[in-house]
C-alpha cells in the first residue's frame, strides 16, 4: 500500500482524537468545577476508557501474531487480560479509588508515610513503562514498515513524535471521552475486517483454518523477507531465488538468511526449519502454551495467567483511570463492565489468527508475525477493497498504539519529575519529550521482539512488585515499610532481573527456558512471602490498621454522613 | 544598630497550610480520624469484603488453573467438533469470557452487599436518633 492512502487513513484517527479532546475539555469547563465534572463519569463510559487506554499494539497486533507463530494456545494472554479485571474488581478497585492516591507511588505514601518506598515504586513504575511502551513503538515501526515500505526506524521515531507532541499540546490525563472513543473505535476496526475476512476467504480456506496442516511445503513461490540474520536449516535440495538473483539450488545443512535479505521460495520447496515448530504443526493445534516447544506446556501456561492476571492489578496508566469514577463504588463497577467489554474484543484476536496461520505461514519464518492482522486483507483481496481493510485496520493499530504510550508515558512522566525528582510545572512539560525519546533509542534495536513477549514481562514485573504492595497495603494491617521495601525489591529483581538475563543471554533448554522466560509463577509467590515475612518482623507504623479499614468503608460512611 | 526585621509570613489556618501543601507537593494529606463506632463498622465490613473477594479469587483460580489441565489432560476434546471448530479450541477461546462475565456480575452484587448498612445497625441507629 502507498503512503499517502496510509496518511489519509492514520490522520482521520488523530484529526477525530484531537476533536473529541478539544470538546471533552470544552464541555468540562462550562461546569464550575474541573474535578467534579471528571469524577462524574459514569461507570459505563469511564469502562470504555479504561478498556480503550488497556487495548495497547499487543492486543491488537501481537495475539494474532503469537497465534501464528507459538499456536492456539496463545489464546490463553487475552483470557488473563481480562481475567485480571475480576481480580481487580475483588481486590483492588474500590479501595485504591478511596485513597485518593492516583499513583502507586502516592498509594505507598499515602498507606505506610515511607519516602525511600515511594522512590522505589516510581523506578519500578519506570521499569514497567519501559517495558510497556518499547514494544508499543516496535509494533508503530513494524506496521509502517509493512504497510508503507518504510524502514524500522522511520516508524518508531515518527511514532515517539505523535506521542510526546500530542502530551505537550495539552495531555491527555482529563480527557475520558478520548479514551472511550478510542476504545469504540479499536473495537469496529477490528471486528468488522475480521467478519469481512471470515466471509472474503471462501469456504475452502475456512475449513483449512479450522483442521490445520503443518506447514512443510509452500504452496506457490513464496517471497520470505527477513527481519533479523536467521540460521534454518533445509533437509533436502531447495530451490530459491535470494534478493532478486537467479533461483539456484540449495545444498540441504545449515544456511544463514542476513537481515533484510528477500528469499523467493519455489512452489513446493520444502519449508526450511527454524526454532520452534511451524503454524499447523501438531504441538501447534494444542490450545497450551508452549513457545519454542521446551515441552513444559501447562507450566509456562499457569506462567502466563499468573503474570497477566496479577499484573493487570499494577498497571501504572490503568490505576489513573479509575480514579475518574465518583467513588469506590463507581470504581469497583467499572471494573465489572470492563471485563464484558474487553471480552467482547477478545474474541477476534484468534479470527486472525487462525486465518494468518493458513495464508500467510511464510510470516513465522520471516519473524514478523506481529504484522499478520495488516497483513491479511491484501493477501485476500488485492483490489480496493483490500487496500481499505489495510486502512482500517492500520488506523485501529494506530489508536491503540496512541491510546496506551500516551497514557503510559504520562505515568512515566509523572513518575520522574513528580515523585524522584520533584520540580517545577516547566520541567513536567518537557519530560514527556525527554522519556520518548529515552523510549525511542531502546525501541530502535529491539526490531526482533514480539510484542506480546515484551509486554508480557511488564505483567510479570507489576505481578511481583505493585501487586503484593496493593493487595496487602489494602487487605492486611500489619503491612510496614520495611516489608514492603524489602518484598517489591525482591520482586524487581526476580522478575525484571531474570527476564534481562533471559534476552541477553538467550534462552536456555527446557525447564530453565519457561522458569526464566516467564518468572511470575515463581516470582510473585516469592515477592509475597517476603512482603509478610518482612513486615512480621517489625512493627507497623502507627494509625496503620485504621487507614486501612478506612478504605473499606462507603465514602458516605466515612465521612460521617449516613444514609 | 536594629535588629533584624522579622520575615513575613502569611497567618492561615493549620488546615488551609495543609490544604495548600496537598495542592503544591501533590500528596494526600491525612484525613480526619474515624470514631470508634465507625472504626468498628469498618472492621466488620473488611471481613466481610475479604471472604467475598477470596470467594471470588477461588472461583477464578478454579478456572485458570484447572481449564489448562482439563485440556492436558484430555487430548480427545482437539478431535471433538462444534460446528466443524474442535470443542478444546472454544474452550481457550469463547468459554472464558461469558464465565468471567457471570464471574464479575456475582462479585459486584456480594461486594456492595457486604458495605450496605446492616439492618440490626439500622435499627440501632432509628432507635438513638427517635
Amino acid at each position: 500500500m502507498n503512503p499517502p492512502a496510509i496518511v489519509a487513513a492514520v490522520v482521520p484517527v488523530l484529526l477525530v482524537t484531537l476533536l473529541i479532546g478539544a470538546r471533552g475539555v470544552a464541555a468540562m469547563r462550562t461546569t464550575s468545577d474541573f474535578l467534579v465534572a471528571s469524577r462524574r463519569i459514569s461507570p459505563t463510559v469511564n469502562a470504555a476508557a479504561v478498556s480503550g487506554e488497556y487495548l495497547s499494539a499487543a492486543s491488537f497486533l501481537g495475539i494474532a501474531g503469537l497465534v501464528v507463530k507459538d499456536g492456539v494456545g496463545a489464546l490463553w494472554y487475552p483470557v488473563g487480560f481480562a481475567a485480571g479485571y475480576v481480580a481487580m474488581l475483588a481486590l483492588v478497585a474500590a479501595p485504591m479509588r478511596r485513597t485518593g492516591a492516583l499513583t502507586v507511588p502516592d498509594f505507598a505514601d499515602a498507606r505506610l508515610g515511607s519516602a525511600p518506598l515511594r522512590t522505589l515504586s516510581a523506578l519500578v513504575v519506570l521499569v514497567i513503562g519501559c517495558l510497556y511502551l518499547v514494544p508499543q513503538f516496535a509494533a508503530a515501526g513494524q506496521v509502517l514498515g509493512l504497510v508503507s515500505g518504510t524502514p524500522y526506524w522511520v516508524g518508531v521515531v515518527l511514532a515517539g513524535a505523535a506521542v510526546s507532541i500530542t502530551l505537550a499540546l495539552g495531555g491527555m490525563r482529563a480527557a475520558t471521552y478520548v479514551q472511550a472513543f478510542q476504545f469504540v473505535l479499536k473495537l469496529v476496526l477490528f471486528i468488522v475486517p475480521a467478519l469481512w475476512l471470515v466471509l472474503q476467504v471462501g469456504p475452502d480456506t475456512r475449513r483449512d483454518a479450522l483442521a490445520p496442516v503443518e506447514f512443510s511445503r509452500f504452496a506457490a513461490a513464496t517471497p520470505v523477507q527477513f527481519r533479523l540474520d536467521t540460521t534454518f536449516i533445509v533437509d533436502e535440495p531447495t530451490r530459491v531465488s535470494v534478493s532478486g538473483g537467479p533461483t539456484q539450488l540449495m545444498a540441504p545443512g545449515r544456511h544463514v538468511a542476513d537481515a533484510g535479505s528477500t528469499w523467493v521460495f519455489d512452489a513446493g520447496a520444502a519449508v526450511p526449519r527454524i526454532g520452534g515448530g511451524p503454524p499447523g504443526g501438531p504441538g501447534w493445534a494444542r490450545p497450551l502454551l508452549d513457545p519454542s516447544d521446551a515441552g513444559y506446556p501447562l507450566l509456562s501456561t499457569w506462567s502466563v495467567l499468573v503474570a497477566t492476571v496479577l499484573g493487570t492489578m499494577g498497571l501504572p496508566h490503568i490505576l489513573i483511570r479509575f480514579h475518574t469514577s465518583p467513588d469506590g463504588r463507581g470504581a469497583r463497577r467499572t471494573a465489572a463492565i470492563t471485563v464484558a467489554l474487553l471480552g467482547a474484543f477478545y474474541l477476534f484476536p484468534g479470527v486472525y489468527g487462525l486465518l494468518g496461520a493458513v495464508l500467510l505461514p511464510e510470516l513465522y519464518l520471516s519473524g514478523a508475525t506481529d504484522t499478520v492482522v495488516v497483513a491479511l486483507p491484501a493477501k485476500v483481496d488485492q483490489g480496493p477493497v483490500g487496500s481499505l481493510f489495510t486502512a482500517l485496520l492500520t488506523a485501529g493499530a494506530f489508536a491503540a498504539f496512541l491510546a496506551t504510550s500516551l497514557g503510559l508515558l504520562l505515568a512515566v512522566s509523572g513518575a520522574l519529575s513528580h515523585d524522584l525528582v520533584p520540580g517545577s510545572l516547566r520541567r513536567l512539560r518537557f519530560t514527556p519529550l525527554a522519556a520518548a525519546g529515552a523510549v525511542v533509542l531502546l525501541a530502535l534495536p529491539a526490531a526482533s521482539i514480539d510484542v506480546g513477549v515484551l509486554v508480557t514481562s511488564a505483567f510479570a514485573v507489576a505481578a511481583s512488585t505493585f501487586c503484593p504492595l496493593l493487595v496487602l497495603g489494602i487487605w492486611w494491617p500489619r503491612l510496614t515499610a520495611r516489608g514492603a521495601m524489602v518484598g517489591m525489591l525482591v520482586g524487581l529483581l526476580a522478575s525484571a532481573g531474570v527476564i534481562g538475563v533471559d534476552l541477553l543471554l538467550g534462552p536456555p533448554p527446557g525447564l530453565t527456558a519457561i522458569l526464566l522466560g516467564q518468572p511470575a509463577l515463581w516470582s510473585v509467590p516469592l515477592a509475597f512471602a517476603t512482603m509478610v515475612l518482612v513486615s512480621l518482623g517489625g512493627r507497623p507504623p502507627a494509625g496503620a490498621a485504621a487507614a486501612m479499614l478506612r478504605l473499606h468503608l462507603d465514602e458516605r460512611d466515612a465521612s460521617g454522613e449516613r444514609r | 544598630m536594629t535588629p533584624p526585621r522579622p520575615r513575613r509570613v502569611a497567618v492561615t489556618s493549620p488546615q488551609t497550610r495543609l490544604a495548600l501543601a496537598g495542592r503544591r507537593t501533590g500528596r494526600v494529606t491525612a484525613p480526619p480520624p474515624l470514631s470508634s463506632a465507625v472504626l468498628e463498622r469498618a472492621r466488620r465490613v473488611h471481613g466481610r469484603q475479604l471472604r467475598s473477594a477470596l470467594g471470588a479469587l477461588a472461583l477464578l483460580a478454579l478456572l485458570l488453573i484447572g481449564l489448562p489441565l482439563a485440556l492436558a489432560a484430555a487430548p480427545g476434546a482437539d478431535q471433538v467438533r462444534l460446528a466443524g471448530i474442535p470443542l478444546s479450541w472454544l474452550a481457550v477461546a469463547v468459554l472464558p469470557y461469558p464465565v468471567l462475565v457471570l464471574l464479575a456480575g456475582w462479585q459486584l452484587r456480594r461486594a456492595e452487599r457486604a458495605e450496605q448498612v446492616e439492618p440490626a445497625e439500622r435499627a440501632e441507629r432509628a432507635e438513638r436518633a427517635g
